[in-house]
This record gives C-alpha cells, structure tokens and sequence, in this order.
C-alpha cells in the first residue's frame, strides 16, 4: 500500500514506470477506496505496464484476463473440466459398481449415486478462470481486465456483477466471497463506448502521451545506454511527428525502440539524415512515413 | 459521507463545482459525488496538481468531457489560496485584515443560504447589482446570529457611518462600512460569476451549434474545430454502442461444440452467430459553390470524424463539374484537405452550378460507388441557374442506391424560390432536409444510423 502519491510515483519509479502526477493519484486512490480504475488512453502509452508495475510495486500476484469478442463466463469465471471428469468415471468404474453393487433396485442405485456424486463437482474438477483465481485467492491480488472494449457488451454486464460484489456463486457448489478485493484495472483502447454503469463503479484514467520531460525521464530509464543529447533529439523528433496526422502515431514503445535502434547502430547524434532512414522504426504505415519525410524539414532540423 | 472539521468550505465549493460541471452538461451521479467525498480526505488538497487529478478521476468519465472539465475547473479555482481558507478575496486582502474572521465566516454563509434559496434561472437572469440589492433587502433587522457583528447591514441603504463589532473578547471594533460593503460586493460578484461558469459554457456551445452556418465567423469557426470534433467522437460512441449485434444468424458451431462437450456432445444448448449489421457505405456528394461552401465544409469534417462507422465513404465535389476528392482526405487531414480542396481541383465548366450536368457525369464515371448498402447524401440548395436537370441520371442514382438523402441550407420557404428546383429533386429522394446549423447536421448523421 503506498502512504501517499509521492511514494507511489517513487515506488513506481523503482519498477522503472515513469507515473505523472495524475496516474499516481489516480492509482493512490483508487487503492485507498477500493474502487476500480478504468484507463483509457491511446495504444502504446503503458496502460497494461501500468497494472504491472504496480503488483511488483505492491509485491502482489497479477492476474490477467485479455478481452476478445464472443469472451464469455466460461472463460472470464469458471469451467468444469468435462474430461477430467469422464476419466475419472471410466477409472473408476470397478469402485462405482463396488459401490452400487448392494442395490438391486434402480430407484435405490440412483440415490446412492446422488449422494456421491458431490465428488465429481467439486473444486477438484473446476478450473478457475482468471476472475474466480483472483476471489478464491484469499490474498490481495492486482486483476488486469485488458481491452475491455473488445469485449461484448453481454460480458461488461455480467462483469458489473462482479465488480460490485466480489462474489461469484457456482450452483453447484456454493458461493464464493473475498474478504480482500483485488486491485481492478480494466483498460480500453476506446474502441467502444463503455456503458454508464461500468464507468460509474470505477475510477476514471486517461493517460494521454507524455509531456516532453516525462518521455525523456522514461526512455533515459528505460534506455540508459543513450547519451542525454540523444535523448532530447529522439523525444523533440517523435513530439512533433505526433503533431502531424498521421495513421497511427509513435507510441512511447516506439519512442524506446528507435532510441535503441540508434544506439545499437552506433549513433550519438540525431541528424537529419539518420532520421529519415530510420524512420520506419516509429512510422509504421507507408503513408505516414511519406508524410513525415515531406515534413522532414520541420521535424529534423532544430 | 465524510464531514470533517474545519472543511465545510471545502465541501461546500466542491458541492458548487459539482453543480458548474452538471450546468455545462458532464454527466455526475450520485456515485460519482460519493467517491468524491471519500477521495477528498485521502488526499493532500493543497497540492493542486492531486487536488485537480482527484476531481477528474472521481467525476468525469468520459474523456471526451476531460477538457470542459479542464476549463471549469480553471475558471473556478483560479487562485486556490481563496478557496482554502474559505475567502474569496485577494484583492482586498488589506482589508480583510481589518475585519475579524468570524464576521467574514458570517457573511460567507449568509451569502451562501441567500443564493441557494434563488432559482437558478433567476441568477442567470439578473445582473450581479439586482442581486446584490435583493440580498440587502432581504437580510433580517438586525440579525446578529453566527459569530456576532453582523448587525453593520442594519444600515443596508448604504450610509456611511461606524458600527459595532464584537470581537472575540468582546471589545468593540470598528470598521469603515463603505470598505465593508465593497467586500461584500466582492464576494457576491465573485461567487455569482462561478456559479454561471458551466452554464456560460455549455450557453457558448449551444450558441456555436446553432448558429447559422454561413454566419460563423472566421475566429468562430476556428472555436468550432473542436468542437465538432468532441461532437463527432461523442456521437461515434453512441452510434457503435447501439448498433451492437441485433439480428440472429446460423448456428455458431464451434461455440455450441465446446458448451455442449458436457453433455457427451449432444447439443442441448444452440449457440447462434449474431448477424452484425453491416456497416453502411457513404457517398457524399457536396456542392462547393459560394452559397453553399461553409456548409459543405462542416459535412466534410464531421463525415471524416465519422469516418470508421462506415465500411466505406466516397467524397465527391461539385459545381459544374463532379469530381471524386476521396483520395485527398485520404492523404492529408480532413481541415488541410478541404482548403487545399478549394485551390487544387477544378470543379467549374461555364458558370455557376450545374446539378444535372454533374448528376450525370456521376452515373457515367461513378456509377461503381453505388450498391444495395449505399447511403446517398447530397448536400446543396439545387439552384441549377435554370440547366438541365439531368433527372433521369437523379432517379438512376436513387434506384441503384439504398437510400438518398438531400440535406438543404435554404430556408424551406425558399425552395422552388427563383432558380431553386428543390422539390423536383426532393420527390426523387427518400427525404429532403433543411438543415441550417451544425445540430441538424449530426442529427441527420444519428439517424441514419437509426434507419439502417
């Protein structure tokens, strides 16, 4: 648990994630009221590093659920391991008949079959899918709902459920209830709308990309080996090819790579034409990479 | 909730905040209020930065609204040593040290219960001297309750002179009723002004929206820019939230395998694929010509911020001449295209516009844009300066098309008016709409939506 927002953007720090201010308030209390965070925010800013961090931060397991679309309740919660179970009846088939073997009537066999058959569901045929693995865990856990936007909207229903209460009930064995909620952290790329109800149990996140100094603190962390002067010419380059419009605009990961490009070729200085050749480390559509090469003038040249 | 001492004021401007955003139409449930108030003792209030991040990560939840959130909140904490010793004065702050705190905590809640039991339309009404006036007129005789001292309003017509106030000890102070009043003053125009925050804005943007769009001006376009984008991404995620799976389609077998292998394979349970509905195809079809242009503009820009609900758009311009303009917002931003638009192409042959010659050159050259999934919508006031119709390549257009629609800037009276032969072309069409503002536009767009 962080004291306050300074300890966690320091904690965070120390799990190389570079936390504005707001994101560690966000975080700070979110944890502090036990409430939900959704993040938004556009591809490639650290929202699902984001979760990481802070169960190594916290020290806690993180359980993570990726979101597709026809996701549903046997994969978000629960399934009974169906071949598990027919195995176990074929093998143990001689201890059934053992068992059944006083019966003579089939209303009295039935019975006693009822009787025994809690055996086959129980906990020992169920597999926990990630939601239920973070409620039985007993232990405060970080559960990482990612991409809840391609998710379908029968999911993000069933999952208010879960959010309000914690709780998840197996018909036939019996509910199941935490003491310790888990950490939530649903992220979305903002592909849909998220209904209202979601958006009101959880606290709201959008980490938009950084300012100028947060990137150059992030890649000189992530990126030692690059020199300063380095540093600011990559990170002034990609702020003003984000100006432009683009397809899909350079996201801090590929901030980090085209820094590390460079210095794997070689290269302790950005100049001009450097820049254009590796362009297609940041652009990954012809179009834009067209498109920056006319700005080429603008952009590289300081 | 969570009262603390020490912190009604807070409480109280959080309370008036709430109500700025909600005025500026931010969506704020009671959920949303509460895990506010159990954020708010968590957190360090006097660091602004939390302090700011805290607000907006309890009440705002949907990021389109991050920057109206952004803008009240500026507006209304604008200096936040006023707000967290519960003043709301710097300017007179050498006098404020001449009155006793308790005084100033008085007229604070005085002024607070007297705006409260205002309706809030009246407020917005009535300039900040009326109000000012109402207030003196209503205070009681003499009412000296709170802390002590405030029977100075006794001489509320203003009257200079000298008055008594008890201090802590009760010794007599006194202070100058003129500077007293000026305080006052003060604090009501101040507080009133922050009450009108949300509702300036959001008046502002409903002004902006409805405005005739061949009246904005320059500078009001410029403040439109965002606008129209805010409004595009707000109406993208209602449409694609609605227009989730409807119709039933076959068997999904993979998925009724799976949940049927506990039943030893026999399909007791049907898993069906859910039809999505096709996303509809645009061809847009944008007169350019001087009458017109401000309104083919906004189309433009609000069809591109629309642009991935549709599987497809084609953009057309035309005066005298149809000319496909799809590629150019395909390579440059919809705002750059667009004046590039007027400078590059050449869309004039003789002089004015020429509906039927551009209808059909459509058939002729475009005909391939056209199918059963095709949404048609031309956007201009039909002066045709008395040329060929070309109704036959019109009917063409609508017969291979889904549905055609006219969006028309001309008043209504004004159709068929001179050169004007709306209504010959509105019989061919599914509908034909007048549209005079930005607000009809994307209505236009929400429903067709509806219709598919």
């Amino acid at each position: 648990m962080f004291k306050n927002v300074e300890e966690a953007i320091k904690e965070l720090e120390k799990q190389r994630y570079i936390a504005s201010k707001d994101i560690a308030t966000t975080v700070y209390l979110a944890l502090k009221l036990e409430k939900p965070v959704l993040v938004e925010g556009p591809a490639g800013v650290g929202k699902t590093e984001l979760a990481k961090c802070i169960a190594s931060a916290l020290n806690i397991e993180l359980i993570r659920m990726q979101c597709y679309e026809g996701l549903d309740e046997a994969k978000a919660l629960y399934e009974w391991e169906y071949a598990k179970q027919l195995l176990y009846t074929q093998i143990l088939k001689d201890k059934l008949s053992e068992v059944m073997g006083s019966e003579s009537t089939l209303s009295g066999a039935v019975n006693k079959l009822s009787s025994a058959e809690d055996v086959f569901f129980s906990e020992k045929f169920l597999i926990p899918r990630p939601i239920l693995k973070s409620i039985t865990k007993n232990e405060r856990t970080v559960l990482l709902i990612d991409e809840i936007d391609k998710s379908d909207s029968e999911f993000e229903a069933f999952l208010l459920e879960v959010l309000s209460d914690f709780q998840v009930t197996i018909p036939e064995i019996g509910t199941f209830k935490t003491d310790v909620k888990p950490f939530v952290i649903l992220t979305s790329n903002s592909a849909r709308e998220m209904s209202d109800a979601l958006k009101r149990r959880c606290l709201h996140l959008y980490i938009d990309y950084p300012t100028i100094e947060l990137e150059e603190k992030i890649v000189s962390l992530k990126v030692p080996e690059s020199g300063e002067r380095l540093i600011r010419q990559v990170v002034e380059a990609v702020h003003r090819i984000r100006q432009l419009q683009l397809k899909k605009e350079p996201s801090i990961s590929e901030t980090l790579d085209w820094a590390k490009a460079l210095v794997l070729l070689g290269y302790e200085d950005l100049d001009p034409a450097i820049a254009v050749e590796t362009l297609n480390f940041i652009l990954k559509y012809e179009k834009d990479i067209e498109l920056a090469l006319k700005h080429s003038k603008d952009i590289f040249l300081n | 909730m969570v009262q603390r001492e020490g912190q009604p004021h807070i409480n109280r401007k959080l309370f008036d905040f709430i109500e700025v955003l909600r005025d500026a139409s931010i969506i704020i449930s009671a959920d949303e209020v509460i895990a506010l108030f159990n954020a708010v003792p968590e957190i360090d209030v006097s660091d602004k930065e939390i302090f700011r991040q805290s607000l907006k990560t309890t009440l705002v939840k949907d990021y389109t609204d991050i920057p109206v959130f952004n803008r009240c909140f500026d507006q209304f904490f604008s200096g936040r040593e006023k707000f967290f010793d519960g003043m709301d004065i710097s300017s007179l702050s050498s006098l404020r040290d001449g009155i006793p705190a308790e005084v100033i905590e008085d007229m604070n809640d005085m002024l607070d219960k007297f705006l409260d039991s205002l309706d809030p339309a009246f407020l917005m009404e009535k300039n900040e001297d009326e109000i000012m006036r109402m207030f003196l007129e209503e205070l009681p005789e003499g009412s000296s309750g709170g802390g002590g001292g405030m029977n100075i309003f006794r001489s509320r017509s203003g009257t200079a002179g000298s008055f008594q106030s008890k201090g802590e000890d009760g010794e007599a102070a006194e202070v100058d009723i003129e500077a007293m009043m000026d305080l006052l003053r003060n604090m009501m125009n101040l507080r009133l002004s922050k009450r009108k925050i949300g509702k300036e804005l959001k008046n502002r943007e409903d002004f902006l929206l409805n405005k005739f769009i061949y009246q904005l001006t320059p500078d009001e376009i410029r403040e439109m820019r965002e606008l129209v984008n805010r409004f595009g991404q707000k109406l993208k995620s209602r449409i694609s939230l609605r227009k989730k799976r409807v119709k039933r389609g076959g068997i999904d077998t993979k998925r009724t395998f799976r949940t049927n292998l506990q039943y030893g394979g026999v399909p007791f349970k049907l898993f069906y694929k859910n039809k999505k509905i096709d996303r509809p195809q645009l061809v847009v079809m944008c007169d350019v010509s001087r009458s017109v242009n401000q309104y083919s503009r906004f189309m433009l820009l609000l069809t591109y911020s629309l642009q991935s609900l549709f599987s497809k758009v084609r953009t057309f311009a035309f005066i005298s001449n149809m000319v496909e303009i799809t590629d150019l917002f395909r390579e440059m931003d919809p705002e750059r295209a667009i004046n590039s638009m007027f400078t590059d192409v050449n869309f004039t042959y003789g002089w004015g516009s020429n509906y039927g010659r551009c209808f059909d050159q459509f058939i002729e050259n475009y005909s391939d844009a056209l199918t059963r999934k095709t949404s048609v919508l031309v956007l201009g006031d039909a002066r045709n300066n008395d040329n060929d119709p070309g109704i036959q390549s019109f009917r063409k257009i609508q017969e291979r098309s889904r549905n055609l629609f006219w969006l028309n800037p001309d008043k209504r009276h004004l159709w068929d008016w001179n050169d004007s032969i709306a209504s010959l072309y509105g019989s061919c069409c599914n509908e034909m709409k007048e549209v005079n503002n930005f607000l009809d536009l994307s209505e236009f767009i929400d429903k067709l939506f509806l219709d598919i």
